[in-house]
């Protein structure tokens, strides 16, 4: 397809900003006359708040709150489900801390020394009671409840064994496939809680207007969200309330709901009537959000001939204290699983369940890389058992074209129209060097090679043809100016990846107009209309299908004011894009010099009084369509020291139509990097003496790669479809850029030593620990001959 | 208080600080220069790096006492005649920029090595860059930005 | 479900790294000899800050609240590296990076330019001082393990005294030290090693210019095939960094047999005392303190038949 600027490359438009410093990111505002605030965070996993005495810090002249102060209002920070399907547990500030860091009071001072000597002064005495850190104990009879009553929509529900919700899917017969099965392989995987580690800590600006309404910078995914929720919460009009979108220093999940920081922001301003800036420290950011820990039971039948029969998967997951998408996880674990392979039968069953631990929340790939470790993991293991190939046993199984895909858990769906699954792994497979792996076990010395792959997708957005428990759409306003150069109008965040720059080039592409003749308008609550938040990859697909259907608004009516200067028909009338004008050139086919350019119509509008050329969409995706990936990694193991470097790795990527393909790029190799951290790094481990995570929340031992840790050769490709209902045929990227990467850095592992982990991370301690105790095993084997 | 006097991105700087006042909050808060980002503040993350006297320090680790009779740049102080500096042309170029976060610090990092190691290796660049952390993972892109500066340098000089 | 009562604010609301959330005094001393007046006045109340890399992340995280920091920074007279014919002397106040970057430490002591090269970031490097790192005192300090096996010697000096310490009675506990608190260390003199001999440094972290696991230093001369010096020192394997002195008794006058190295590397395994914390375990320190020990002196040997 003929194109101007779509898949070609064009640099992004806020990289100048970011380069020069320029960039305000919500850390960056600062307000005449504004308060620092710090907030009063529990010392103890699990207490009880007998008294408070906050009467020093007032004398100093702080403005203080606790949970007396705050609306008496249970929540649930996210607001993406159906109110129905929202489980809500979260107070503003509480008297029952559940977790080491949990909010309880909070202060504002003129100074952020000030703030913190009023903090240190408030004197609280706790009633300690016994945490639950082990999700498996919690549900066991007898142990202490972290939650007595919670809410689910408007109904109240009592929790019982600290279950926070579950679910349980059935469709066709498993044990009947079971019994149609060859062989059968049964599996227990444990994930990691890992920290999202974005640079940019959780920060809130809240400035309170005179109307008794607020204006909000923050770190967020979602500004329309963001207000509703603080509208909800303290009861002010939504009208009243403009949270301004702002660029965000990372983000990986972390801002799909709102953070705390801000309604406890917006606490202390409406009581100080002044503006208040609470900004996290890096050791309090890791203390306010992590990912979800899971363990997974896998039992899984396959054919002799490598055809999978059914399959059954038990999910228990640690939620920590707080219920932030317990729920909607549950489901869309279910629906990760069953749209990787074919599967007849299938039962699941997944349990969300509370512990004392710091809440749970999306973390890139929302239980996808997770579960496609786990699945990824079995599909090598039954490839080996029954001696085939590896990526021929994929091929015979994956769920793609025409099949049914479960984009957001089992109510939202939609069919597959596009999937580039088999050119990926082929590809993918050559460049690598597939058929010279070495074979697992075989290696002998030091140092060992291993090669390992494995595929994955990710859905594009949370769209399908009928309403399910996820709300998911969005909007676009574009208007054309006076002189022809238009103004985009989102709510949509960019969490760095480029979501905004790829809407400019649809746009510039529909319009055949320059790309720096698109100015994306800085934009807030109050002047966009509804998105529901930037996650689940639906930046490019959603938010970019809304503004191409802006732009062909514009364009019909582009085309009917030319229509009048050209004296021709309107669906007659074609429009280029002319290099050397640099313009949109709307013309006549076959009758020489019929021409305007956009801009030459654009002024004649103003001076004939025709008016502005203008849309409003707002735009609901219409599927959920999955792009696809394929990883081969190439390790290096140390087997005396355990340690493992990553030293070829080759990401094939199914992003249907590429929007921007150096961004797309950078996505795979982020993904890439971030795959080899939760897979052989992260680990948010807590301490059963002290209830507390064990690092403390100090950076200096919670370790992300370095630049030491990129791999010497990263190689990436593209596999181009079109994805029908996609702008320009395209689909998102950001998590199925690394959904794949763990499970394909673990088959490496194994394709090396020959020692399979079913625990996350992969430390080079377990590497040696396991090394030694197949190393004695083998000794026994020898001698005993 | 402590009277301090220094040069800040070539402009001579008078002013007050407290004993336990950093650099990183001077440049912010006093001065408001927010191109230098609040990230770990523990000297892990980079995002605060300045170059002190030429070299990149993290602003979060120094009291601003200490800067005294000193020279500090910021990327602010990278444009001339308010062009660009190569590396952030080549920054821009190459896509070496995702959420932004790190970049400035990087990009002073990046500065800092091609003012003494016009010619580096991917060894010597992964080495410099070992202090300034992208969660994003655009390392790989920012190695190339620093390759392509270098050739820009070379030819404008 | 306990009833104890507890009136307790908790650690994880004193530290807060946006600002020093300790009150102190400052002082900039022009001259060495103004700044131990200030530590003889001031005694424990005082605080020393070379670098600072440290000390101000421990007063953010409250780990330190002094009243008092003695800045070193305007000692011109404590900014100097100085060779002779017996070694290098540099001044406490003289940063890593500019250690790392001369020529003498490159070619005479490569032990402690492969441990500069490898701690902390450049940024930390271009602050921090060797002092600083050594009188910090951490198990894990990465220029110790070089310092032990080169025999430096640290001069501290008082107002009214001046005294030499050798490196390896410095180390008393994690961050404890041998010096007086009036007592500065104002120079380390690390002697040449001998003619003819090999040194080298390795360690294992986490990621890339990440704190040791475990960090080890080897020095030898060989005699032919017979080992004729050998010292041997660990960093991260014991409440202060150590030389092994069992190890290095057994290997003198021995060929570095596969034989007599596995009998080092249990020797090694013995002598260290290695804990589990946040970065490792002590099972797993004490299988690659035996591992880092075979590959540095393999990579001693290498150089020797090499040479």
């Amino acid at each position: 397809m003929n194109s101007n600027f779509i898949g070609v490359k064009t640099p992004r438009k806020d990289a100048l900003a970011k380069v020069t410093g320029r960039e305000k990111y919500a850390y960056d505002i600062y307000l005449p006359g504004m308060l620092y605030a710090r907030v009063l965070k529990s010392p103890y996993p699990h207490a009880r708040v007998k008294k408070i005495d906050v009467s020093r810090a007032v004398e100093m002249g702080a403005i203080v709150i606790t949970f007396k102060d705050v609306p008496d209002v249970m929540f649930n920070p996210r607001l993406i489900s159906t109110p129905d399907t929202t489980y809500k547990d979260w107070r503003v500030l509480t008297d029952n801390p559940r977790y080491i860091g949990e909010p309880i009071a909070a202060v504002a001072a003129e100074s952020e020394e000030l703030a913190q000597r009023a903090l240190e002064s408030i004197e609280v005495e706790y009633e300690v009671l016994e945490p639950v850190l082990d999700p498996i104990e919690a549900m066991e009879e007898g142990k202490p409840k972290i939650h007595e009553k919670i809410m689910l929509g408007n109904r109240e529900i009592v929790v019982e064994r600290n279950i926070a919700c579950r679910l349980e899917i059935q469709e066709g017969d498993v044990e009947e496939a079971f019994r149609n099965s060859d062989l059968i392989i049964e599996r227990t995987f444990k994930t990691n809680k890992c920290y999202h580690n974005q640079l940019e800590p959780k920060v809130a600006v809240v400035n309170p207007e005179p109307d008794g309404g607020l204006t909000i910078w923050c770190t967020t995914q979602s500004i329309h969200n963001t207000r509703l929720l603080i509208s909800e919460i303290f009861s002010i009009p939504v009208s009243r309330i403009n949270v301004k979108r702002l660029p965000i220093g990372g983000s990986f999940g972390s801002s799909i709901q709102t953070n705390i920081v801000v309604p406890i922001a917006v606490a202390l301003a409406l009581k100080a009537r002044r503006p208040v800036r609470l900004a996290y420290t890096k050791e309090e950011d890791m203390y306010e959000h992590s990912s979800f820990q899971m363990i997974f039971k896998f039992k899984i039948g396959v054919r002799k001939d490598g055809k999978l029969t059914g399959g059954y998967m038990e999910n228990i997951m640690d939620i920590g204290a707080h219920q932030i998408q317990a729920y909607p996880l549950l489901g869309t674990c279910a629906g990760w699983w069953v749209s990787l392979y074919k599967l007849q039968a299938v039962k699941y069953v997944g349990v969300a369940v509370y512990t004392n631990k710091i809440p749970a929340c999306a973390y890139r790939g929302y239980g996808n890389p997770q579960v496609t470790w786990a699945v990824e993991t079995i599909m090598d293991e039954i490839a080996e058992i029954l001696n085939i190939d590896p990526i021929e046993l994929r091929l015979k199984n994956y769920v793609g074209e025409g099949d049914i895909f479960w984009g957001q858990g089992p109510t939202v769906k939609s069919i597959i129209k596009s999937c580039g699954v088999e050119e990926i792994l082929r590809k993918g497979a050559e460049l690598i060097g597939w058929k010279n792996r070495p074979r697992p076990g075989e290696q002998k010395g030091r140092f060992r090679r291993g090669v390992g792959m494995a595929r994955g997708y990710h859905t594009s957005s949370a769209g399908s043809p009928i309403p399910g428990q996820v709300i998911d759409y969005t909007g676009a306003i574009l208007k054309v100016n006076e002189d022809g150069s238009v103004d985009y109008i989102t709510a949509m965040v960019d969490q760095g990846g480029g979501t905004l720059e790829a809407h400019a080039k649809i746009i510039a592409e529909e319009l055949c107009i320059p790309l720096e003749k698109v100015n994306i308008v800085q934009a807030d609550t109050q002047t966009t209309i509804y998105d529901v938040c930037t996650h689940a990859s639906r930046g490019v697909y959603a938010g970019g299908g809304a503004a191409l259907n802006a732009a062909k608004q514009v364009k019909k009516k582009l085309l009917e004011l030319a229509a009048r200067v050209l004296d021709a028909y309107p669906h007659t009338l074609k429009i280029r894009y002319d290099k050397e004008k640099k313009q949109g050139v709307i013309y006549v086919e076959g009758a020489d010099g019929r021409e305007i350019t956009i801009g030459e119509l654009a002024t004649l509008a103003r001076v004939k009084n025709w008016g502005t050329i203008a849309a409003v969409e707002t735009y609901r995706p219409p599927a959920c369509p999955p792009h696809f990936t394929g990883y081969f990694v190439e390790v290096l193991v140390d087997t005396e020291t355990g340690i493992v470097k990553p030293t070829r790795v080759v990401i094939g990527a199914d992003v249907g139509r590429v929007i921007n393909p150096d961004l797309a790029e950078g996505q795979l190799h982020g993904g890439f990097l971030m795959g080899w951290s939760r897979a052989t790094i992260e680990d948010l481990k807590y301490s059963r003496e002290t209830g507390d995570i064990e690092c403390r929340g100090f950076i200096t031992d919670y370790k992300m790669p370095t630049v030491m840790e990129t791999p010497t050769e990263i190689q990436t490709f593209f596999v181009e479809t079109f994805e029908p209902t996609g702008p320009f045929g395209a689909k998102g990227l950001g998590e199925g850029a690394q959904n794949p990467a763990i499970a394909a850095i673990a088959n490496a592992i194994y394709n090396a030593i020959g020692v399979r982990f079913y625990e996350l991370p992969i430390t080079p301690e377990k590497i040696l620990e396991k090394l030694k105790e197949k190393e004695k095993i083998e000794l026994k084997i020898v001698e005993g001959v | 208080m402590i009277k301090i006097k220094f040069n800040l991105n070539g402009r001579s700087v008078e002013t007050e600080v407290k004993p336990s006042t950093t650099l990183l909050d001077l440049l912010r808060y006093q001065l408001r220069i927010t191109s230098v980002k609040r990230g770990c503040e523990v000297g892990e993350c980079g995002a605060c790096t300045v170059l002190l006297d030429g070299k990149p320090v993290n602003s979060c680790l120094i009291l601003a006492a200490r800067v005294d009779g000193r020279n500090i740049v910021t990327v602010e102080g990278l444009l001339k005649d308010s062009k660009l500096h190569p590396i952030q042309e080549a920054f821009i170029e190459e896509f070496a920029v995702q959420c932004g976060y790190c970049t400035p610090g990087v990009i002073l990092t990046a500065k800092a090595l091609l003012d003494i190691n016009p010619n580096p290796t991917i060894a010597e660049i992964k080495d410099a860059l070992s202090g300034n952390l992208c969660r994003c993972g655009a390392y790989h892109q920012i190695i190339n930005a620093i390759l392509k500066a270098s050739e820009k340098i070379k030819t404008r000089t | 479900m306990s009833q104890n009562k507890n009136i307790n604010l908790g650690y994880i609301n004193l530290f807060n790294t946006h600002i020093i959330p300790v009150k102190f005094n400052y002082h900039a001393p022009q001259t060495l000899e103004e700044a131990l007046n200030l530590l003889n006045k001031l005694k424990d109340k005082a605080r020393v800050i070379a670098g600072g890399t440290d000390l101000i992340v421990d007063m953010k995280l409250r780990r330190k609240e002094p009243e008092h920091v003695v800045s070193l920074n305007k000692i011109r007279e404590l900014d100097y590296i100085t060779v002779d014919s017996l070694g290098v002397k540099i001044g406490a106040i003289v940063k890593l990076r500019k250690i790392e970057k001369e020529k003498i430490i490159r070619e005479r002591f490569p032990a402690l330019y492969e441990a500069l090269k490898s701690m902390a970031s450049i940024q930390v490097r271009n602050m921090g001082t060797m002092v600083g790192n050594i009188c910090n005192a951490s198990p894990a300090a990465d220029t110790a393990p070089p310092l032990l096996i080169y025999n430096a010697t640290l001069t501290a000096k008082s107002l009214n005294n001046e005294r030499k310490i050798p490196i390896e009675e410095f180390f008393k506990a994690p961050g404890k030290t041998a010096l007086k608190e009036d007592e500065l260390v104002t120079e380390i003199f690390i002697p040449y090693p001998p003619q003819d001999s090999h040194s080298t440094f390795l360690k294992i972290t986490r990621v890339g210019m990440d704190l040791s696991k475990v960090s080890i230093a080897v020095l030898t001369k060989f005699n032919g095939s017979i080992i004729e010096d050998i010292r041997i020192a660990l960093g991260a394997v014991a409440p202060t960094p150590l030389r092994i002195r069992r190890a290095e008794e057994f290997l003198k006058n021995k060929p570095l047999t596969e034989e007599n190295l596995k009998i080092v590397q249990e020797i090694v395994a013995k002598e260290i005392k290695p804990i589990t914390d946040v970065r490792s375990t002590e099972w797993y320190r004490r299988e690659v303190a035996k591992v880092l020990v075979k590959d540095a002196l393999m990579k001693c040997l290498e150089e020797e038949g090499g040479r």
